[in-house]
């Protein structure tokens, strides 16, 4: 739906470090993705597959030591942050480009009120008066659907359940209008009525302002409600992109099959096994020669012990790096061919 | 609404029979302190009388007098005033260094952190009283600078519970989530970090304040202490060649500095009890 349209941001390349006392891990490897407005792009994978790292990096905000970017490009509207200083990264996080977390209750300051956070979180770019930064907490509170949202203002975190914190972290993020929303697993701690009203609302927010969204998430559940394109990390690397129908219907990449097959489904026949991927994602210490996923891989053959596959684009907007899907594919045109 | 936490301490620290009372000795003290200039206008440290009557003797001397016939009633008043104006600026002085050190190294962890966690342990290698004895020779016997002496050497506990606080909570969401707003460093210390590691320090803090306390009377006895004001360590120290026969002189500012300590001490488990959320709602 956005392959036309000039991205917000491009990663280019991106390569994140560990520098442990074993050695220089590569946590993000080559990853290269691209968000336009008014698009959401999932980024989907196991725990540990880098892609928190990835949206960190993207604020410059990962934990060094260990973590450090060394190499690729991240750049918004065009311009690449990775360079920026401190002093100037600090006008593009919130302005520009804001993030949510996983724990909307631990991401709220215990001992300050949620008004006085939000109106923080509102002066720290914006140039207004308390009173006005008052009134523009109020219409916030009022568009994250909070009720009540004047006596709100006075609570302390501790007072608000999960769902109410989450919404109002989605405030807070929203509050100076930045073009790019990246939301860290916005859902994992909430009940799943509350999640589907956070992801309305999220979808919601984004219709009308036309901000880029990334969102990170293992649940494709998630996945399948909001995006419109999805990245799928294994090991650091970016296995497969497609867009969102397309990746549903046809993945092409064992471990996104993998994915959708351990994911349970209402419309899967009842009693139907869920298919679990055996085995755990390699530590990045010992990841093998050639594929990271050839342990676990029901389709691995030789040269994926080998050799490292590449990206490639079988079809227009998706792309895979996997010898078995290629191999496939060749087969498919070689049956339908002339 | 709003003051809410603040009334539900107030609760809680009223709960505790022992914390109130060392408050209203504490209380007591101040009030001396306070109202000494009115009640006895005269200069504290002027021979007003016989040399050594005893307590109780004569409505004028209600504690009697030392050995140079100076009023025991009006140096236990106006040496309040001392002992509280050092306890509270010495503390202060000590919890802003404190506080200072222990976030910085905290926050900033690597080099930073090392470099001010050993200064720090420098510091506790210095016996304290040898310490204080020899800023104030250095600076000269004055009442301010017995004052900072004390800070001085009284600033590594505090140093080093303000860091252990702030490493458990500089890696907790919220303060990603304060970054990723766009928060500068200093702002993330003060403004959000802070306010969550101070109940443990407000503690330590009125715990040195006994502390310090008693380095002003042991440098007021050893000598050291500004000779101009009236001091309860020092009338011990003026006393102690007389213990034998006019113990008074030394167990009237003795009482004196127990009872404060003490209060001090009450209050800040008090406050600990108070204010750790570990033991609310018991």
């Amino acid at each position: 739906m956005a392959a036309d349209m000039t991205p917000i941001l491009e990663m280019d390349r991106l390569q994140v470090s560990l520098f442990t006392r074993r050695g220089v891990l590569p946590a993000v490897d080559g990853l290269s993705l691209s968000v336009a407005a008014g698009e959401t792009l999932a980024i989907v994978g196991e725990s540990g597959c880098g892609k928190t790292l990835a949206a960190l990096s993207v604020m410059q905000l990962l934990p060094d030591p260990p973590a450090r970017i060394v190499g690729g490009a991240i750049r918004f509207l065009g311009r690449d942050l990775v360079p920026l200083s401190d002093r100037e990264m600090r006008q593009v996080r919130g302005r520009d480009i804001s993030m949510i977390f996983q724990d909307p209750m631990t991401s709220l300051n215990p001992v300050v009120s949620v008004g006085d956070q939000l109106i923080e979180a509102i002066r720290q770019h914006m140039d207004v008066t308390h009173r006005e930064a008052i009134n523009r907490a109020i219409e916030l509170l009022h568009r994250v659907r909070i009720p009540d949202a004047e006596r709100r203002l006075g609570d302390y975190p501790h007072q608000m359940s999960g769902g109410m914190s989450q919404r109002v972290m989605i405030a807070m993020a929203i509050a100076c209008q930045p073009k790019l929303l990246i939301a860290d697993e916005p859902t994992t701690a909430l009940d799943v009525t509350i999640q589907a009203q956070i992801l309305e609302l999220m979808k919601e927010l984004q219709a009308a302002s036309d901000m880029g969204l990334i969102i990170i998430t293992h649940d494709l559940g998630v996945v399948a409600e909001i995006a419109d394109r999805v990245v799928v990390m294994y090991a650091g690397r970016k296995v497969e992109e497609a867009p969102v129908e397309a990746l549903f219907e046809r993945p092409l990449h064992p471990y996104t099959r993998g994915l959708l097959g351990a994911t349970p489904s209402a419309l899967r026949r009842r009693g139907g096994r869920l298919v679990e991927i055996s085995g755990s994602v390699p530590g990045l210490a010992e990841l093998p020669p050639g594929c990271a996923f050839q342990n676990r891989c029901p389709l691995a053959f030789d040269r994926c012990r080998q050799e490292r596959p590449a990206l490639t684009a079988p079809m227009p907007n998706r792309s895979v790096a996997c010898f078995a899907a290629e191999r496939e594919m060749l087969s498919n045109v070689a049956a339908v061919g002339p | 609404m709003r003051f809410s936490p603040f009334l539900d301490f107030c609760r809680r620290f009223a709960r505790n029979h022992a914390a109130l009372l060392g408050f209203v000795l504490i209380l007591v003290v101040i009030g001396c302190a306070a109202v000494a200039p009115w009640l006895m206008p005269r200069d504290p440290l002027r021979i007003v009388g016989r040399a050594e009557i005893w307590p109780f003797q004569s409505w004028r001397f209600p504690l009697g007098t030392d050995s140079l016939g100076r009023d025991i009633a009006a140096m236990i008043m106006y040496g309040a005033r001392t002992t509280l104006l050092i306890g509270l600026f010495a503390s202060v002085t000590a919890t802003l260094i404190g506080v200072s050190v222990g976030a910085s190294a905290a926050y900033f962890g690597g080099w930073i952190d090392e470099l001010l966690m050993r200064f720090t342990e420098l510091f506790q290698t210095i016996p304290s009283l040898i310490f204080v004895l020899t800023i104030v020779a250095v600076l000269g016997q004055k009442l301010e600078y017995v004052t900072v002496a004390v800070g001085i050497v009284s600033w590594t506990a505090i140093a080093r519970l303000t860091r252990a606080e702030f490493l458990s909570l500089r890696d907790r969401e919220f303060v990603q989530a304060c970054r990723a707003m766009g928060m500068s460093n200093l702002r993330i210390i003060v403004g959000e970090i802070l306010p969550n590691a101070l109940p443990p320090v407000i503690v330590l803090s009125s715990l040195v304040i006994s502390g310090a306390v008693l380095f002003e009377s042991a440098v007021a006895f050893l000598g050291l202490g500004d000779p101009n004001v009236a001091s309860w360590g020092g009338l011990i120290g003026d006393g102690r060649t007389l213990i034998r026969t006019s113990w008074y002189i030394c167990a009237v500012p003795g009482i004196a500095i127990m009872l404060t300590v003490l209060a001090l001490n009450l209050i800040g488990d008090g406050l600990n009890d108070a204010l750790n959320p570990k033991l609310r709602d018991r």
